[in-house]
């Protein structure tokens, strides 16, 4: 229960900046992507660097998850080829249509009908890659189980 | 933007937190296709019991309808380039379209493990070489796209 609750007051808090930074918006997307603007660069510049220097501290402390008591680590992710080829459709869909799944969900939030296609083909999508491929690429949920990291398991089944 | 827009550099930082506090609380890798592939996931089985990952999407639409409620309205009409570039018959366009462009970001996404969130952000601050990778090419691809658009449109 306090797993699910810390993961809807972080999606919140993730919402709500998304949505007041701008992000839900194709235009500001799209004026990054043809740089007409820095703003999402520096913002996500500096996400980035908030959350390597509190990783950093985080697992240099060496200490255990807070609700799940799990040691805090996680496997390197080796390089394969659909991390390629996976980002180049996605960079496609998201030059098109100035969204990625995060303002896809906001749009929703904030009511925007347009969006509505696009979130159809994201779940048309994932339900497809589940369904053809019937295995989970997302290490949201890694379980640290040692070498061999739990990716190359992954890898032999994606290469079918 | 209909809506002032947060700095930079205050909303930066608060997106890297989430990051954290996601792996201090969870050692969990905060990602929102994760949240996407956990809800449609559980609902092909008929279940409605999601993890932290489907309850992080549901909170990243519950903070979006409670910013436009708070703001007095969505922060934009129309929808880009698309609808200024398609107008009158075209219109009919624009729907296959970000269908289409849907179906290559759900798919994508889970084939390269993560988006703009969870390889762009969480990936590339767990100095992970596979997300690095990806985000130099996710970022590559939709520029191009966005510059090949602009020309065609």
């Amino acid at each position: 229960m306090s797993r699910r609750l810390a993961g809807l007051g972080i999606g919140i808090a993730f919402g709500v900046v998304l949505s007041w930074s701008g992000m839900t918006s194709p235009t500001v997307i799209r004026q990054a992507l043809l740089f007409e603007s820095a703003y999402l660069f520096l913002f996500f510049a500096s996400a980035v660097a908030v959350a390597t220097a509190g990783l950093w501290l985080v697992r240099r402390l060496r200490v255990r998850a807070l609700l799940t008591g799990e040691p805090i680590r996680w496997p390197d992710q080796p390089l394969q080829r659909r991390h390629i080829t996976g980002s180049i459709l996605f960079g496609i869909g998201w030059g098109i249509a100035d969204a990625c799944p995060g303002p896809i969900a906001t749009q929703l939030g904030q009511g925007i009908t347009w969006g509505l296609w696009t979130l159809a083909g994201v779940v048309i999508g994932v339900y497809a890659f589940l369904r053809l491929r019937g295995v989970e690429t997302e290490p949201a949920t890694e379980r640290w189980t040692g070498p061999p990291a739990s990716g190359v398991a992954i890898d032999r089944r994606l290469a079918r | 933007m209909l809506h002032p827009q947060m700095p930079w550099y205050a909303a930066g930082p608060v997106l890297g937190l989430c990051v954290v506090a996601c792996r201090l609380l969870l050692n969990g890798r905060l990602g929102i296709t994760g949240g996407f592939s956990e809800v449609v996931g559980r609902l092909r089985a008929r279940s409605l019991d999601f993890d932290w990952r489907g309850w992080l999407l549901i909170g990243l639409i519950v903070g979006a309808a409670g910013y436009a409620l708070a703001a007095g309205g969505p922060d934009f009409h129309g929808y880009g380039w698309l609808t200024a570039a398609l107008r009158g018959s075209d219109r009919a366009l624009i729907a296959p379209i970000l269908l289409v462009a849907g179906v290559l970001i759900g798919y994508g996404s889970k084939l390269a493990g993560g988006c703009t969130s969870g390889n762009g952000l969480s990936g590339t601050a767990m100095l992970s070489r596979a997300s690095l990778a990806a985000t130099a090419t996710f970022f590559a691809t939709g520029i191009a796209v966005s510059f090949i658009t602009r020309a065609i449109a």
